[in-house]
């Protein structure tokens, strides 16, 4: 699904177009500022909340695996979570003790049963496979446009969901794969986390990133410029599949396991719901999206146990949480049209502008 | 073999409906309602709890307006005020709404299944020609093709169905010229409702309980239907969710031990669809792109 010319009433103020254009170093160093203050910050209150913290970083990468594809191209996709799927399984596998595949999974694949390699390592071999299946899905589904791609790419995260839970010799199928090696730290993830930023940053600025908002601002005038629209949405897709690898594998070291349908409707919607709050067209509504949506379920859900202020002990009924995150979400949608950051990059605060309004 | 045929136009039928819902609305107001679902489910939930103290008949005029009511406040509660934002706002807004409903319903009447027969005669055999076949394929067939019909002649015949079908080829012409479009989009959802109890209605007979998402899959494989039939279109969405249907009970039948993998064929053949006709079977002009 194509978004429209958000800018169309405004057309020659160039700065109302969302997306970056040049290197301005604010705009990369406040995301990453802001992810690694509040990530020592939080995952200083103790391990429940250092878990979370590193929970939420996994999340940050893969909506920062759907910004670079859909905010450049204006693009809606859906597929992402299937790229997630295999990195998850191909680092969950490579890392998962040889004794426990042979015993839970005993209807693998020879080789898979055998491979085994360290937590590094497992990282740049989904990185590299989950690329090498968005370049080859992407090659047929980027001749797509509109709606059309949109569900095409849905209907591959269908097929991918539907193979992996049922073909035993790739992966666990319904079974969940156990025993994958933990994160260490929350550094780990801290660092891939802002890689990912960094490669997602740079990206967007660079020539062809620039060149693939112009085919979303206007396809026919960049196509009469000799843009193919096809190979600069492919090279994003791949980029993108292998970003969302990333995300996947982090999952599986985050959780020690990992399972096909943790890689399913809820976590795609979860995740593109992220980003359009936070706004599609920026890194920095990227973040901004995961940060927002991640503490508002994370207060409801230490309301749902129960806040005491003052005296008086405040709790939600069971099941309210759910209703509530998903109430928050449609009020700031129809709040915030654009997104929190309405598609603009982080820049700092302008305090002439507010002294002359005083 | 005769049943095989029945279950595969059954299926047609019941998926053309929901995808007829879902392309009403999308053809007005280019909303991808993922909340399509929910109003299916409040229509099962209200069928299973009304049916059994009610009566039949009481309980599906119940159900029909509850659905339709709720297709109204969804989009005067929320789309209403969507109105200028882009297509992937709204989507993901559907999503909300679609999730919030569930959570809702799992708060008001439990996570679980709750079962209650709705019409247990839909479940008998019939013998035709030597062979048996349910009652509830042929039902599902009959009332397909009468609210299809329906649909048609309301949509093709009434001033407010040509208002729709305006709208649905070109939203801004058709207010120039004086198109109500609250009105419009309204009727729209109303509509959609309507279908979504009829789906409901025959979905529950089947499995005999409801739980709160019992209408995401048929959602799901509906939308699908509709954007292959051909966005914009109403034959095109009603005949794409006939189709997708229509191949899930023939793939069932045909892969035998291998039907677990029928979802992964189905959507290959649907990307093989629109990389061949990106704009859907029944391609309308008003989604075209320009290049």
């Amino acid at each position: 699904m194509s978004i429209p010319n958000t800018s169309a009433s405004s057309a020659l103020r160039s700065s109302a177009v969302p997306g970056v254009t040049r290197f301005r170093w604010p705009e990369l160093a406040g995301p990453v500022v802001v992810v690694v203050a509040l990530t020592y910050l939080v995952s200083s209150l103790g391990a429940s909340s250092s878990f979370l913290v590193q929970g939420t970083l996994v999340t940050l990468v893969m909506v920062l695996a759907l910004q670079v594809f859909i905010g450049n191209s204006g693009v809606l996709s859906f597929g992402q979570a299937a790229f997630a799927m295999v990195g998850g399984f191909a680092s969950g596998l490579a890392t998962a003790p040889v004794t426990i595949k042979e015993n839970v999974l005993s209807d693998l694949w020879g080789p898979l049963k055998t491979l085994s390699m360290g937590l590094w390592p497992s990282l740049l071999l989904a990185v590299v496979v989950g690329m090498i299946v968005a370049f080859i899905s992407g090659l047929f589904l980027m001749r797509l446009n509109g709606l059309s791609a949109g569900i095409a790419t849905f209907a591959l995260l269908m097929v991918a969901d539907n193979v992996f839970f049922n073909w035993r010799k790739i992966g666990p199928g319904p079974q969940v794969l156990p025993q994958v090696p933990k994160f260490q730290f929350v550094d780990e993830a801290l660092a891939l986390a802002v890689i990912a930023l960094v490669v997602v940053y740079f990206m967007g600025i660079s020539r062809r990133g620039r060149l693939l908002r112009a085919t979303r601002e206007d396809g026919l005038a960049a196509r009469a410029l000799g843009t193919s629209v096809w190979r600069l949405r492919v090279l994003f897709f791949t980029v993108s599949g292998g970003v969302a690898a990333l995300s996947g594998a982090m999952y599986s070291h985050h959780a020690g396991a990992v399972s096909a349908r943790d890689f399913y409707l809820g976590f795609t919607f979860t995740t593109l719901a992220m980003l359009v709050i936070g706004g599609v067209a920026s890194v920095w509504g990227a973040v901004v999206g995961t940060l927002v949506v991640a503490a508002i379920g994370e207060v409801l859900l230490r309301f749902e146990q129960g806040v005491e202020i003052g005296n008086v002990l405040i709790y939600l009924p069971n099941g309210a949480r759910g209703v509530a995150i998903a109430a928050a979400l449609v009020v700031m949608l129809i709040w915030r049209q654009r997104g929190l950051t309405g598609g603009r990059e982080f820049s700092f605060p302008r305090f002439g502008r507010w002294a002359n309004r005083l | 073999m005769i049943q095989t045929i029945l279950d595969a136009l059954s299926f047609g039928g019941l998926y053309g409906l929901a995808a007829l819902g879902i392309g009403l609305v999308f053809g007005v107001m280019r909303l991808v309602n993922f909340a399509h679902g929910e109003l299916i489910a409040i229509g099962a939930y209200l069928l299973v709890i009304t049916v059994p103290s009610l009566g039949l008949l009481a309980g599906i005029a119940i159900a029909v307006v509850g659905t339709a009511l709720l297709a109204l406040l969804m989009e005067l509660g929320v789309f209403k005020r969507l109105r200028s934002a882009g297509p992937a706002v709204l989507l993901v807004a559907s999503f909300g709404v679609s999730v919030f409903l569930q959570r809702l319903y799992e708060v008001i009447f439990g996570a679980l299944p709750i079962s209650a027969q709705v019409a247990p005669w839909m479940n008998g055999v019939i013998d035709i020609g030597g062979t048996t076949v349910t009652r509830g394929s042929i039902v599902t067939i009959i009332l397909a093709m009468v609210l299809l019909v329906g649909m048609w002649f309301f949509i093709d015949r009434t001033t407010l169905g040509l208002q729709i079908r305006a709208a649905s080829s070109d939203f801004q012409t058709a207010r120039l010229l004086g198109v109500r479009s609250n009105r419009v989009i309204g009727a729209a959802f109303v509509f959609s409702g309507i279908l979504a109890a009829a789906v409901a209605f025959v979905v529950v007979t089947q499995r005999g309980s409801v739980d709160p998402l019992f209408g995401v899959n048929i959602t799901i494989l509906a939308l699908v239907g509709t954007v292959i039939g051909g966005l914009g279109s109403l034959q095109g969405a009603a005949l794409g969710g006939f189709l997708v249907g229509s191949t899930i009970s023939l793939l069932n039948a045909f892969l035998g031990n291998y039907r677990v993998y029928t979802y992964t064929w189905l959507f290959i053949l649907v990307i093989i669809v629109l990389i061949v006709r990106p704009g859907g079977i029944v391609a309308s002009r008003g989604t075209k792109e320009r290049v």
